[in-house]
């Protein structure tokens, strides 16, 4: 060896004694321990030398060399015994333990001052080369010298022979595992950067990064991986690794080629000859393959794959190894298919929502808990002027409030919080303009966790412009009806005191003759003036202008009051009132003019179609509603006439209006009154047997609208 | 022979009014808007004042709370008259100032009704 310098001393030769034995026994279990309880190269290489240079063994120059597979060169890994450099490498054919790297055996050479190939300092001595071999090749050998010839025997050479065996195999057993660690860590990093990839890469370009990693950890020729497509249930080919042909796209039926059959049965699958399995597919009859091995991919029992592994050379046969190694692989290539599954649809749904929220034509802003914006949609942008750039970080109520808006806005925001608010307001633009919105806000909770409000803004402007002018129409329509009341009465005011006038006149100077023509413009122009007043008044109770007074009265007064006024009426057609409505009736709280002016509608009406009968008025309490019920013994209604009695401009018959008079109105009017009271009026009549209205009010009033 | 002042400014109905008021024996002046019936009002010494509502230049219940704010015809008997048939223009007169009031058209005889009663007894 050169340059070495030896230290070891000569090995003293020992009687064998039993006390010598016992140590040698021990001293061989230790350095056997150390060996198997070694967890990498280094540390059975230290094991070995330290083990043997025990004192019961007795070896003081001891080096391990291991072979670099590029330049054969022999590298020290550990020593003993040597001062020189501790990573020394010796050329391939230099030095004695050339031999042993050589031919694999052990060689003795007792007297190194012989040798031509000793390349060491030694001037004389002993030599022993023991080679290191895993799984059967020679990987290393172990240098054992000393410096007296003829110092090793037999003894010797198995003790370092077992050791070098035991070493051989804890070396293959530390390669084994580091290769798989090795792999392990390469899946670890493989499934990383593609977990990395999901977010930008297609699903196909994934799975051929990994089917190609497989093939090639595998030794095979090359792969396939097909995705379950749970639509049509075919496995639909996805990627595709050297298999003389690119089969992506192709289509398996489950059942169909050795992807098929694992999809049906889950479970993996070795075929040693492809061409002689009964399940092969014909899309493959052209294929130069021998042995196949495929595996489902499966998330829990679910499957969303299969990846099959094939060979060309017809001496490789899958086995249990391989099926291993793939088993590593498919629940990672299972979750990757699975990713991306998952991946596309929450793109597909976001790309859905995004689209919902951009093309709504809402303006809606979603901020976060410190009411500041995190996003807008185009029609927020429209609606305010501002880009979602601009409003982006900027506390919402600062952009788009005034002094006046400012204090509801916030409370807006700040219950919107919570829980989902509605309102309408007024909102700044960007330019300062005015913009009247309706205002919904809704909290955004994603796993419990309130994220912030988002708020929806819909313009109004037109809406309220629409309603301004609805209102402003409607005004000048009451005004209208109002200004032509007044117009039409007064000259009917100066027509019918004209004709009393004139009939005053002629009734003075004896011209009594004249009396019934004026007595009938007199009545005909009443009827006008009743006319115009119903019109008048129905027109204001549509346009929803009559509002209800509410006071409390005793009814007892109004029913005096009502019959005093219709007895005239009444009499007229020699019918009689009977009124019972006992002073315990009590109070009401509503309006006491429409109630009046309702019973009068009904009393004259009864009076108007009945004569030598009997007009009642019956007031009774029921709860919390009076009923007053206004009967007949008249003429009475068929039900084809009752069902029409309540609309405008309608009588049970048209020569009604001209036997009886009235303007049709009367009834409507009624019911439209007692509507707006809160209650109803209704008809209960046959024809020949006289006609019951029934009005049933509340006893106090509540607020009701237009009818 | 009670004195009436009628202030309305409708020709017809004024012509109308008047004329039948004198045949149930009134003595009846006539003003033609509420400004000149606030100023015969104050100037003529009437037993009942019958005040239209709807007047030009002031309108009846203005000129009826004028008359009502002169020493001369703030216990004059006024009587207002309208033609709208409206809740609360009862009310409305009779805050200004009004004693009574009645609705257009007219009918005779309760307004008479109306206007003996807040005259003085008549001499016997």
């Amino acid at each position: 060896m050169p340059k070495a310098r030896r230290t070891a001393k000569p090995r003293a030769r020992r009687s064998p004694r039993v006390s010598h034995l016992a140590h040698r026994q021990r001293a061989l279990l230790r350095l056997s321990t150390g060996i198997a309880g070694a967890h990498d190269e280094a540390g059975i290489f230290d094991a070995v030398v330290n083990g043997l240079h025990d004192e019961a063994l007795g070896y003081n120059f001891l080096a391990l060399f291991l072979v670099d597979p590029t330049t054969r060169e022999r590298v020290m890994q550990s020593f003993v015994g040597w001062s020189g450099d501790p990573r020394l490498r010796v050329a391939p054919n230099a030095g004695l333990s050339a031999q042993a790297i050589a031919d694999g055996k052990l060689h003795y050479t007792p007297d190194v001052t012989r040798e031509r190939n000793y390349v060491a300092s030694l001037s004389s001595g002993s030599e022993v080369d023991v080679p290191l071999k895993v799984d059967g090749v020679t990987v290393g050998v172990l240098v054992v010298e000393s410096s007296e010839p003829n110092a090793f025997n037999a003894e010797d050479f198995e003790i370092l022979t077992a050791a070098m065996d035991q070493a051989g195999i804890a070396l293959a057993r530390v390669r084994l595992l580091s290769e798989e660690r090795r792999r392990a860590d390469e899946h670890a990093a493989l499934f990383d950067s593609m977990t990395a990839m999901a977010g930008d890469l297609e699903l196909s370009r994934v799975l051929q990064v990994v089917l190609d990693r497989a093939v090639a950890l595998l030794s095979s020729t090359g792969g396939e991986v097909a995705i379950f497509d749970e639509a049509s249930q075919d496995l639909v080919i996805s990627a595709s690794a050297n298999i003389g042909k690119d089969s992506t796209g192709t289509r398996l039926r489950i059942g169909e080629g050795a992807m098929g059959h694992v999809a049906r049965t889950l479970e993996p699958i070795i075929i040693p000859s492809y061409h002689e399995w009964l399940g092969q597919s014909p899309k493959y009859a052209d294929w130069v393959v021998h042995s196949v091995m495929a595996a489902p991919l499966l998330i829990g029992k679910r499957l969303v794959g299969a990846i099959a592994m094939v060979h060309s050379d017809p001496e490789r046969v899958y086995g249990a190894e391989d099926l291993r190694l793939l088993n590593l692989f498919s629940p990672q290539i299972a979750v990757a298919i699975e990713n991306a599954r998952l991946f596309t649809e929450s793109q597909r749904q976001k790309q859905y929502f995004s689209e919902l929220v951009g093309n709504s034509p809402v303006a809606i802003v979603t901020l976060d808990t410190n009411k500041t914006v995190r996003s807008c949609n185009p029609a927020f942008e429209r609606l305010f002027g501002y880009r979602q750039e601009e409003a982006v970080g900027q506390v919402l109520d600062d952009l788009i409030t005034t002094e006046a808006t400012r204090h509801q806005a916030e409370e807006y925001t700040r219950e919107a919080l919570d829980r989902p608010i509605a309102g309408i307001g007024q909102r700044r633009r960007k330019d300062g303009t005015l913009v009247d919105v309706e205002v919904l806000g809704v909290p955004v909770i994603v796993d419990g966790e309130h994220v912030g409000p988002m708020a929806l803004y819909h313009d109004i402007t037109e809406l309220l412009r629409a309603r301004q002018d609805a209102e402003a129409a409607n005004r000048a329509k009451s005004q209208f009806l109002a200004n032509m009341s007044h117009e039409l009465r007064t000259p009917l005011n100066a027509i019918l005191g004209y004709a009393e006038l004139v009939r005053e006149e002629a009734e003075d100077r004896g011209l009594k003759e004249f009396t019934p023509d004026l007595t009938r413009i007199a009545s005909a122009g009443r009827h006008l003036l009743t006319l115009i007043n119903d019109v008048l008044d129905l027109s204001k109770i549509e346009a929803g202008k009559i509002e209800l007074v509410a006071a409390s009265f005793p009814v007892r007064r109004v029913v005096d009051e009502v019959t005093a006024t219709v007895q005239p009426l009444v009499a007229r057609k020699h019918n009689t009132l009977s009124v019972r409505c006992g002073d315990e009736i009590g109070a009401m709280h509503s309006d006491e003019t429409r109630l009046r002016q309702v019973l009068f509608n009904l009393l004259s009406n009864a009076s108007k179609f009945t004569e030598r009968g009997t007009i009642g008025l019956e007031v009774t309490r029921a709860g919390e509603e009076m009923m007053f019920a206004v009967s007949d013994t008249g003429i009475g209604m068929t039900p084809g006439q009752q069902a029409k009695l309540f609309e405008a401009f309608v009588q049970a018959d048209a020569s009604i209006t001209s036997k009886y008079g009235g303007t049709g109105l009367g009834l409507a009017i009624s019911r439209r009154l007692c509507r707006l009271m809160g209650g109803d009026v209704t008809v209960d009549s046959a024809l020949g047997r006289g006609t019951t209205f029934t009005v049933r009010l509340p006893i106090t009033a509540r607020a009701a609208g237009a009818d | 022979m009670p004195r009436i002042l009628l202030v309305e400014d409708n020709e017809m109905n004024r012509d109308m009014l008047s004329r039948r008021l004198i045949r149930k024996g009134f003595e009846v002046d006539m003003a033609v808007d509420g400004k000149a019936g606030v100023e015969k009002g104050r100037a003529g010494g009437y037993d009942l004042i019958l005040m239209d509502m709807s007047l030009p230049e002031i309108d009846g219940w203005e000129a009826t709370r004028q008359l009502r704010a002169s020493p001369e015809t703030k216990t004059v008997p006024i009587i207002a008259l309208t033609a709208h048939a409206m809740a609360g223009d009862r009310e409305k007169a009779l805050e200004a100032g009004c004693n009574d009031y009645d609705t257009k058209p007219i009918e005779l005889d309760r307004l008479l009704g109306k206007m003996n009663a807040l005259l003085p007894p008549k001499p016997a």
